[in-house]
């Protein structure tokens, strides 16, 4: 993105004389050690923020730092374990949306929630308590152009929303919000998916925001060239702690990087000695989906782990439910072992000795309510079924208690409820359900979110063993040190474009969060 | 012995409760009930329903629904009636009726499980459609040409002292408990009716599972159709109307959730059981069939309302120990 | 007396088609046909094409049947449409919120037999008691459905399937198995069907359409001008979305059900006064023409969009059918069930695969006028 052409009429240079007026003005919504837990993870821990009116204040963080768990509480969706919420200096407590908007607080995500159907100057006023009983078109149409031409926005209000691009859709939650007058707006990684162009007009609405109406506004965002051009100040966050908060004239970036990324190399994520890796088994050239992604070349080898990394939105799970043959792609083509395969199914992609194990355990990849065994023979039924397709169960139950013990499945039984097992221990099972395919190829979509540092390791020497045995995998993950302690080669993605592929050894966590970002280009070699 | 106690604290054991009390109140209002002639009699009148709600198990488990089928039992059986009627032999009219039923099946599997059109609306069109055609066929009149062996069949008993439906109804329930408990095909009509993301995920054929199960359903619906013509010796345009209450109710009352995924056959075998009773004890006691219609139907409302009415209570209890 | 209704329902007809075209007018600037498909919504397009198929059935069998065309077509279709026509609009009321009503054909045959013997045995008693009676039980009818979908969250399939049967054998226990006699009824109430707001040389437009129109026009007004209406919608189109917003989502829920039952119950009323003799499976099989009446005239199942018009002429279209093919020699009146089976089916399968179509269309170009600015 050219920052040149964003047309702006306050000029960085001027934040440092107005941030000094602005820091004069008490803090709308404080939050003060805020601490969150879910199971076993420590999503917060001791986190102070606190947002002024007429302040862009920028929040950053690696995925899992606990930037969405920041704003859950803020907006009522969740409360915090420990700390206190201050609106204007008193205590508050936010337990629902409905209060938390009540108090002004609104919130932007990714994916805007509105009502397909109904027009977009409808959407915008619906929620109001305090419309009257009658509808009044003209009066609704006529305030909705107003607050959109307010915000430069040009949509048609008597459309109904399901047309909208993304990009509208924002804008409309947005004029929503300042039709309910709203105090602080938190805004969720709102350019993910935008074009350079809506990118320039949505900064063009914030800044409007800020100036004329004051708002104060929480923005997330990965894109770090963005969040200079538009923030006053900007907070790290790093692994549930506040690192630091500082005017944004007052950081550089690579400080920001290394503050959001920077830890001890633990020796729990030491890299391996390098394995010997075969010759290639799998090959993907100019994979291309319309509007998702485009280009992606690779060739995966026998024992190799290939790292895939990127920020959130960077498609690469699209890519993989491309190569399973969940959402196949439009273009470009994919060999297996040197012949061309066309993968129109997942039953075609498991027949070519591919899995796929995906990163929403909960809703897509195990049926809570059954049980383990059932859930670990499911991908592969057909190797236990005798005459009529009956199931042997015996053979069932063994491959079960098989995956247990290699895997350290804790449980009393082989029969229990998978929903009831902690996190960790169902994502093992998830793991055993592919291995049970007998794959060749496995792509592991973030195998270690969500559980505890004990079966992180335990899934690690997994996968280590997996690849010292000829399997090939190809490891989605957010968690950089992991990438970089697991991976043979590391692909780094970014909102759908192929930024590099790197050697493991050569690169650091540094490196491959700049390319994440966009900051730096690296060559594309296979 | 608390494995016994767990099992009766859940649905079944409720079932089991209420089979229990149908059955002393029948036994009580009437000599006639546990006679091995009236209860080979219950299953008769009602073998083309029960046979039905067997199968629409399976479709009710995959999360979906299929308002059609008493429709295509009249369908078949008016089919039947003017097939032979125009000359064909009896043997192969029946395979044509089978077929049509099969081929309607498939009609409607189509539709829901490659066009991705919502199944309540679908097969309630052929609810009304499948009706017409049978009415094209029959129109006003009644068709009632069928050998007289055919129509003994329905009656007469044919093994032992068990009519011919009957068997036929055993076979289908061993059948359809084999393939739910036992096979692999069941254990993937569970899955979907769970969570159809997950069964795509995992790579099972969803669309194939979906159209064997519509089009079984239909053949079986076609097989009750003709059930139904031995049984009553004639057909008409109109035959089996609001029979997919009662099989929806059996099917709900068993203990299957309409929302998919949850629920077992034993606990339908027990509603059966139950519907079947509950019916004849009203019988007995000279209740008109309109009424009993309307205990049917509250019946049918019970059978969600009590489990919603548990769970709401245990949500509201659990949130005030929280608060305390 | 019935002068006023008549003068009232005329003002009231002209009031609600000014109201309801003058927005259309304000905000369509239609430069050629292509700028016109681009700005008119794709559920008033599918309405638009549903009114041109309409024509065209009647030109197809004003072909195929001779001494069609004529007034006696338009006054037996338009009387029959009266009874499906509002029974369709409670119908529609309850889609639109993502639920369904397979009652009403009980409603209805209760509240006319009720409302029937009651008249048989009082025959002093006014038409506007008579009117609320019907209305009222109907209501009471529908806030049972109401209260067993909305507040226990029994899924409406079941409960609406369910009542279909409580309702019947209510209505079969309280007639102890006799039929409301015509003879027994009053004058006033036989003569109904006939009495005509206007005539012009043999086309009467009759009362009881006089009166559909009225509640047409009522309720495209609340649906369209009230923020009740309003929140209708809303419901059926994003169930989440609106339980986040705070709507009372459950309350709308129920009072549509119980509207959909007043709306069943003067349906009822007018049932009566057309048939006269009411048995107790009086209509039995309404249900069903409701919810075609409402598919095929563009009300999606899912709820959240398609309009009171759009239910009006789905009903206008399937009675028109039906009508039609009775006179139709050459095919068996009895194609009528299963031509009314495919039409659903081709209705939901093309809104399904055409909806989308032209939605992406709309997107595309709504694209490409954005990438050009």
């Amino acid at each position: 993105m050219q920052i040149d052409n964003l047309n702006i009429k306050t000029p960085s240079s001027n934040n440092i004389i107005d941030n000094d007026f602005r820091s004069s003005k008490p803090p709308v919504l404080e939050a003060l050690n805020i601490s969150k837990s879910f199971d076993m993870t420590q999503a917060l821990d001791g986190v102070s923020l606190e947002m002024r009116p007429g302040e862009i204040h920028a929040l950053v963080g690696e995925n899992g730092a606990g930037k969405s768990t920041l704003i859950k509480i803020l907006t009522g969706i969740q409360q915090a374990n420990q700390g206190e919420l201050r609106l204007s200096g008193l205590p508050v407590k936010i337990n629902n949306s409905q209060e938390a908007q009540a108090y002004g607080i609104a919130a932007i995500y990714q994916e805007p929630m509105l009502f397909p159907d109904l027009d977009v100057a409808e959407n915008i006023f619906i929620s109001h308590q305090d419309q009257g009983f009658f509808v009044r078109w003209d009066k609704m149409y006529k305030d909705a152009e107003k607050i959109l031409n307010d915000l430069g926005v040009r949509i048609d209000v008597r459309n109904p929303a399901i047309g909208l691009t993304i990009a509208e859709q924002q804008a409309v939650e947005i004029a929503k919000a300042i039709s309910m007058n709203v105090r602080v707006l938190i805004m969720d990684e709102p350019t993910a998916s935008l074009s350079d162009h809506e990118v320039n007009q949505l900064f063009r609405t914030v800044m409007q925001l800020k100036q004329e109406k004051n708002v104060a506004i929480l923005f997330i965002s990965h894109r770090l060239e963005e969040v200079f051009e538009i923030a006053d100040r900007i907070t790290v966050l790093r692994d549930g702690k506040h690192i630091s908060t500082n005017l944004c004239s007052a950081v550089t970036k690579d400080g920001l990087v290394r503050e959001m990324v920077g830890r001890e190399i633990d020796q729990f994520y030491a890299k391996d000695e390098t394995r010997t890796v075969g010759i290639s088994v799998f090959s993907v050239k100019n994979l291309s989906k319309e509007s998702t992604f485009s280009n992606i070349n690779f060739e995966l080898h026998k024992g190799e782990i290939l790292g895939f990394a990127g920020l959130v939105g960077s498609r690469r799970t699209d890519v993989a439910l491309a190569i399973f043959g969940i959402s196949p792609a439009d273009s470009g083509s994919i060999e297996i072992e040197g012949k061309l395969v066309e993968i129109n199914s997942p039953q075609t992609a498991k027949k070519l000795g591919i899995a796929y194990m995906t990163e929403d355990r909960r809703q897509l990849g195990l049926v809570m309510s059954m049980s383990i065994t059932s859930n670990i023979t499911l991908a592969s039924l057909s190797k236990y079924l005798i005459r009529f397709g009956i199931i042997k169960r015996e053979k069932e139950r063994k491959t079960a208690n098989e995956f247990k013990n290699r895997l350290q499945i804790k449980t009393t039984s082989v029969e229990e409820e998978v929903g009831i097992l902690s996190g960790g221990n169902q994502q093992k099972v998830m793991i055993s359900k592919w291995l049970n395919t007998q794959p060749k190829i496995i792509i592991l979509d973030e195998p270690t979110r969500g559980i505890d540092v004990g079966a992180k390791a335990e899934v690690h020497s997994m996968m280590r063993q997996l690849a010292e045995k000829g399997f090939s995998i190809i490891c989605i993950s957010s968690d950089l040190p992991e990438v970089l302690a697991l991976s043979d080669r590391i692909l780094v993605m970014r909102e759908g474009r192929q930024m590099g592929i790197v050697e493991s050894q050569h690169a650091t966590q540094e490196s491959i969060m700049s390319l994440a970002m966009g900051q730096s280009k690296e060559s594309n070699y296979a | 012995m608390s494995i016994i106690l767990k099992k009766l604290k859940s649905w079944e054991g409720f079932l089991v409760l209420i089979l229990i009390c149908t059955i002393l109140v029948n036994s009580f209002n009437s000599e006639a009930f546990l006679t091995l002639n009236n209860q080979i009699n219950v299953f008769e009148l009602s073998v083309e329903k029960i046979i039905i709600a067997l199968f629409m198990v399976f479709i009710i488990l995959n999360a979906e629904i299929d308002l059609s089928v008493a429709s295509m039992m009249g369908l078949s059986a008016c089919a039947l009636g003017v097939l032979v009627e125009s000359g064909i032999p009896m043997i192969p009219a029946l395979g044509l009726c089978l077929m049509i039923g099969a081929l309607g099946g498939a009609f409607n599997g189509f539709w829901i499980a490659v066009f991705k059109l919502p199944s309540l609306v679908v097969t309630l069109a052929m609810l009304i459609g499948f009706r017409g055609l049978a009415r094209v066929l029959v129109e006003d009149r009644s068709i009632s040409v069928f050998p007289s062996w055919f129509e003994a069949l329905g009656q007469q008993p044919f093994l032992g002292p068990f009519p011919l439906s009957l068997i036929i109804f055993l076979g289908c329930t061993v059948f359809v408990v084999f393939v739910l408990q036992y096979t692999a095909f069941g254990r993937y009509v569970y899955v979907i009716g769970n969570n159809q993301k997950v069964a795509l995920y995992a790579g099972i054929n969803v669309v194939r599972v979906q159209m064997y199960l519509f089009t079984a359903i239909g053949v079986i619906s076609a097989l009750a159709g003709i059930l139904f013509a031995a049984r009553l010796g004639a057909v008409r345009g109109d035959m089996g109307v609001s029979f997919e209450l009662d099989i929806i109710t059996i099917v709900l009352l068993g203990g299957i959730s309409i929302f998919g995924g949850k629920g077992s056959i034993y606990g339908v075998i027990l509603s059966i059981l139950i519907v079947l009773y509950l019916r004849n004890g009203m019988s007995l006691m000279n209740v008109t069939g309109h009424i009993q219609t309307g205990v049917i139907g509250a019946l049918l409302i019970l059978s969600v309302l009590i489990p919603n009415l548990q769970k709401m209570i245990y949500d509201y209890s659990r949130q005030r120990r929280k608060r305390l | 007396m019935l002068n006023a209704m008549v003068a009232l329902s005329i003002i009231v007809i002209v009031v609600g088609v000014y109201f309801s075209v003058r927005k259309k007018i304000n905000s369509v600037k239609v430069n050629n046909i292509s700028n016109l498909l681009h700005r008119l919504r794709p559920e008033t397009l599918r309405e638009l094409i549903l009114l041109l198929l309409i024509l065209l059935v009647v030109i197809f069998f004003s072909i195929v049947i001779d001494h069609y065309l004529n007034a006696r077509l338009f006054n037996r279709v338009s009387t029959s449409v009266a009874i499906i026509g509002i029974l369709a609009i409670g119908q529609a009321l309850v889609v639109l919120t993502r639920n369904i009503d397979l009652s009403v054909g009980a409603v209805v045959g209760f509240t006319a037999y009720f409302v029937g013997q009651q008249l048989s045995q009082n025959n002093e008693m006014t038409p506007l008691v008579a009117i609320c009676m019907a209305i009222g039980i109907g209501a009471l009818m529908g806030s049972f459905n109401g209260f067993l979908v909305a507040f226990c969250r029994i899924p409406a399939i079941i409960v609406t399937l369910g009542t279909m049967a409580l309702f019947r054998t209510l209505l079969v226990e309280y007639s102890d198995a006799q039929t409301v006699l015509t003879v027994n009824l009053p004058q006033w109430l036989l003569e109904l069907p006939r009495i005509n707001v206007v005539s012009y040389e043999g086309l009467h437009f009759r009362l009881v359409v006089a009166v559909m129109c009225v509640v047409v026009i009522l309720f495209h007004l609340i649906l369209r001008y009230t923020s009740f209406g309003r929140k209708i919608y809303a419901v059926g189109s994003n169930p989440e979305a609106a339980a986040n917003s705070g709507f009372q989502s459950r309350k709308i829920i129920f009072i549509t059900f119980v509207m959909c039952g007043a709306l069943a119950g003067l349906t009822g009323f007018m049932y009566l006064a057309r048939f006269g003799n009411i048995t107790v499976v009086a209509g039995s099989g309404l249900e069903l023409k409701s919810v075609a009446a409402v598919v095929v005239g563009g009300i999606n199942i899912f709820g959240g969009s398609g309009s009171i018009f759009g239910a009006t002429l789905g009903a206008v279209m399937i009675d028109l059918l039906e009508n039609s093919l009775i006179r139709w020699l050459q095919i068996s009146e009895f194609w009528r069930d299963a031509m009314l089976g495919m039409l659903i089916l081709c209705s939901v399968a093309t809104d399904s695969v055409v909806m989308k179509r032209f939605r992406k269309y709309r997107l595309k170009k709504i694209t490409q006028k954005e990438e050009k600015l």
